[in-house]
């Protein structure tokens, strides 16, 4: 059996970052494809993408239909957070190493998740499945099976620590604590209620939580998918934005996938202590009776 | 209103398949998509070439109207554009395929569902609808100038800015 040291990793991950080990390379997963102490996790928004080809070994995770409750907007219970691990062959000293479509939104949302559960052991492939494609590595349709585990169900969700819901970004509004709006600017002025190219999803105004800073998610990427430098990050949001380490800080998007970016960002690229993440988003907090909004048109 | 028979199939063939193989069937259409693509020689009588909001890459439409008055579809796709447009696409160029812009127009969008099977239509799927409007778009158009062209009109509505 081989063992994860992640030594191969580090010319090519910036070291100035707080937790380097956090990211792992194209060519370190080339080199690891059948490191039995790694799983390798493609979460995509292309539904069908991964039957179009993935990573050898890959497995996949939804976002939705693997992650979300499909009776209560929330995530899945804790036993069922272990039985999906388990069905993967997935123990809690299983370093999941996750990947995908645009620039790694859904493989940052999909690790978050794992966060949620207290699995601490994950890192994201810098660059995603974009990457992996540009540099011609292969990919199959060929599905891995992998030996049933047993995962014991975690204790709680860890809600509190790394997740922000709508009373506490509230609080955070009428504390005037950093609240990051990471959306276009279009949706963060109120001009349109979705991304630019995305068609409508149901939010009935546009705006932003009061108080909030638009950082889009996109400042913290190459062109190539790849997170940008340690320096380029502080810069972003230690210069220009002012944010310090030990702020308390909360994220949010439209559904949680960008602001799960730029809490991965903030949180192990920068070592942010106290980073949240507001999955209800955009779609909670503009449909949401009584909650105000600010405009910036 | 009924489909058109090549279509008719195209959801025949869906209407008895599990949600797996519907998923394995729109792979296989995706993987078609590049067949849909001009050849070369190809001429078309209309061009919408444009990325807009309702998909995530570039998408182009072309229409060629045979002596017949039957339409035929060929559509180019950019690389983000998502897998399920790409099955929607080589779907509807072959469902489609010969029959007036006319009986295009009157298509329902309700086969869509059928096709692509209740897990797959949920949120961030819903531009599996994306090619059949666009498909309607052109051939709106294309009747448009036909019907300006019989009254000898040069006016341009704003549907027609986006075709070339």
């Amino acid at each position: 059996m081989m063992s994860a040291t992640f030594t191969t990793n580090a010319m090519s991950i910036d070291s100035n970052y707080a937790h380097p080990e956090a990211l792992v390379s194209t060519s370190w997963v080339s080199e690891h494809l059948k490191d039995e102490s790694i799983r390798i996790i493609e979460s995509n928004e292309d539904v069908l993408l991964y039957d179009m080809g993935h990573l050898p070994g890959a497995i996949h995770i939804d976002w939705q239909r693997d992650l979300q409750d499909h009776t209560i907007r929330d995530y899945i219970q804790p036993e069922a957070f272990a039985a999906l691990c388990s069905k993967n062959g997935i123990t809690p000293d299983t370093t999941c190493i996750f990947y995908g479509d645009k620039s790694n939104w859904w493989s940052c949302y999909a690790l978050w998740v794992f966060r949620l559960f207290g699995h601490d052991k994950v890192k994201i492939m810098d660059g995603g499945r974009d990457k992996w494609i540009a540099e011609g590595r292969p990919l199959t349709r060929e599905l891995p099976h992998f030996p049933a585990t047993t995962y014991p169900a975690p204790l709680v969700r860890r809600d509190a620590e790394i997740r922000a819901f709508y009373d506490d970004a509230l609080a955070q509004s009428c504390s005037k604590l950093p609240l990051i709006d990471v959306r276009s600017p279009g949706e963060f002025n109120g001009q349109v209620t979705h991304m630019p190219e995305y068609p409508q999803e149901g939010v009935l105004r546009g705006g932003h939580i009061p108080g909030a800073h638009s950082v889009p998610w996109k400042q913290a990427v190459n062109a190539d998918a790849t997170f940008k430098s340690a320096a380029d990050l502080l810069k972003i949001y230690q210069s220009d934005l002012g944010l310090k380490p030990d702020d308390e800080i909360v994220a949010y998007c439209r559904i949680g996938e960008r602001s799960s970016h730029t809490w991965f960002v903030l949180n192990y690229l920068l070592g942010f202590k106290n980073v949240r993440n507001y999955d209800g988003s955009w779609t909670e907090w503009g449909n949401r009776v009584g909650a105000p909004i600010e405009k910036s048109l | 209103m009924s489909y058109p028979l090549k279509l008719s199939a195209i959801i025949e063939l869906f209407s008895g398949l599990s949600d797996a193989e519907k998923r394995e069937t729109l792979i296989s259409y995706a993987d078609q998509a590049r067949l849909q693509e001009p050849k070369e020689s190809e001429q078309f009588d209309l061009e919408d070439v444009r990325k807009d909001e309702e998909c995530t890459d570039t998408v182009a439409v072309f229409l060629r109207l045979d002596e017949r008055g039957g339409a035929h579809f060929r559509v180019t796709l950019g690389p983000q554009v998502q897998t399920l447009t790409r099955a929607m696409s080589s779907i509807l160029c072959k469902g489609l395929d010969g029959i007036t812009p006319e009986e295009v127009l009157a298509i329902p969008a309700d086969f869509v569902p059928k096709i692509v099977g209740a897990e797959l239509v949920r949120l961030r799927s819903q531009t599996v609808y994306y090619l059949l409007t666009r498909m309607k778009g052109v051939a709106k158009v294309w009747l448009q100038r036909q019907r300006q062209a019989s009254l000898g009109m040069e006016v341009l509505d704003k549907d027609d800015a986006a075709c070339e």
